[in-house]
């Protein structure tokens, strides 16, 4: 298990352990898993998937920010994140996530593609 | 003698301003109350952010490599200062102890031969500045929601940029009242450009030798990261000037309770012997009437 701390400028947002997380790094999607060599970069705007046993427990969308890994235990430092089991297609327009990328076109278009068509379900 | 009727309306007068501080003193406790809750949560990212970049930096083995905006100019000569003061009065010290200090930061510049430049946060400072002969680059005001905080910190972080990247300033730091405790803030700078890492080290136990793997490369990530630490550093200091403003406010006007409180013990005292006397007097004047009847 690793420990995934996830904190936006305002607060920490959760902290728990988990047995994998995948983050979309600014460089390819990797995943955060314990004894992973310590790396550190930053994020594109996609999905952040919490995983146990191959499958999807938890997934958000994060519009970017940074990412600490060390041996146990994994920082997300988040600029904006929304989980996704709240909103659909129908809703998220009214997400406060949208409202505050508003301009920012192509983190918006990631932002409606993750909750269309997220890569990992 | 003093007038009966005088007395009266003078003590109603200082009962009403006494409920208005009390009310006062209760508003800035509860204020207080969610402005450390902010100050506080947001440490950790702030916290995580600077180990982050001073590992980044402390990788780099010559410094030369780094940004300017990191390391500061050789040969800086323009100063900014960022002063954070509050919006309202009736908070004590809690500006004045800021703007003393301030003053004698900018002599303290200007006798090292630099020219100094102000950016005032809060209507206090803003209105304070603007009778001085500093130059002002900017003023923010009405901080008056978490939001528009960060907004505010935002439009600083910009700002800054801006001029360092137009050579107009050459190094800045933030004054700010630290908060302490409720009963005591202290006026802090922070500097910016160039960044301060000796706290940041210190302040974390763990060695920072671990040999992180960056991506995508160190300049890249600098370029994101610096901004980012401007805002997050800037932000902190709104905060914690916002919590050290209630809590200023909060004692200053639980002693303007306590003296009300105080005064209208005396005044009810000479209003009570005041009536007394005038008793007495007029006793005195039926009974000798009465005598000479």
């Amino acid at each position: 298990m690793i420990n995934l701390k996830v904190v936006s400028p305002q607060k920490v947002i959760f902290e728990k352990e988990v047995e994998m997380a995948v983050l979309p790094g600014a460089e390819g999607d990797f995943a955060a898993m314990p004894n992973h060599s310590p790396f550190i970069s930053s994020l594109r705007p996609g999905q952040m998937a919490i995983m146990s046993s191959n499958k999807v427990d938890e997934s958000f969308f994060v519009s970017g920010g940074l990412v600490m890994l060390k041996e146990k235990v994994c920082e997300v430092l988040v600029d904006q994140i929304e989980p996704l089991s709240e909103i659909n297609s129908s809703n998220y327009q009214k997400s406060k996530t949208y409202q505050e990328l508003d301009g920012n076109d192509t983190a918006l278009s990631t932002f409606e593609q993750v909750i269309n068509n997220p890569i990992y379900k | 003698m003093p007038n009966l009727k005088e007395l009266k309306n003078r003590i109603s007068s200082v009962k009403s301003t006494r409920k208005i501080t009390s009310a006062m003193k209760m508003v800035a406790a509860s204020k207080l109350r969610r402005a450390q809750e902010l100050a506080e949560s947001s440490r950790v990212y702030a916290d995580s952010l600077s180990f982050i970049l001073s590992s980044l930096a402390g990788n780099t083995k010559n410094s030369s490599d780094l940004p300017e905006i990191l390391t500061g100019r050789e040969n800086s000569k323009i100063s900014l200062l960022i002063i954070n003061s509050s919006d309202r009065g009736l908070c004590g010290g809690f500006n004045s102890n800021l703007f003393r200090n301030a003053k004698k930061w900018v002599s303290d510049q200007q006798e090292q031969g630099k020219s100094v430049k102000i950016m005032t946060v809060g209507k206090k400072a803003s209105s304070f500045y603007k009778k001085t002969d500093l130059d002002i680059v900017a003023s923010f005001e009405d901080l008056n929601s978490n939001d528009r905080q960060l907004q505010v910190s935002e439009e600083i972080k910009n700002k800054i940029i801006e001029l360092f990247e137009n050579n107009e300033i050459d190094e800045v730091s933030i004054l700010f009242n630290k908060f302490v405790s409720a009963i005591s803030q202290e006026p802090t700078y922070q500097s910016l450009i160039p960044l301060n890492n000796e706290e940041t080290s210190e302040d974390e136990s763990e060695p920072n030798n671990a040999v992180f793997e960056f991506e995508p490369d160190k300049n890249e990530l600098l370029e994101y990261l610096v901004p980012r630490n401007f805002l997050t550093q800037i932000y902190r200091s709104v905060l914690e000037s916002s919590a050290s403003e209630h809590a200023a406010r909060m004692t200053s006007m639980d002693n303007a309770t306590r003296n009300a409180g105080d005064m209208i013990d005396r005044l009810t005292l000479t209003y009570n012997r005041t009536r007394q006397a005038f008793i007495t007097k007029e006793l005195i004047e039926i009974i000798s009437g009465a005598e000479a009847v």
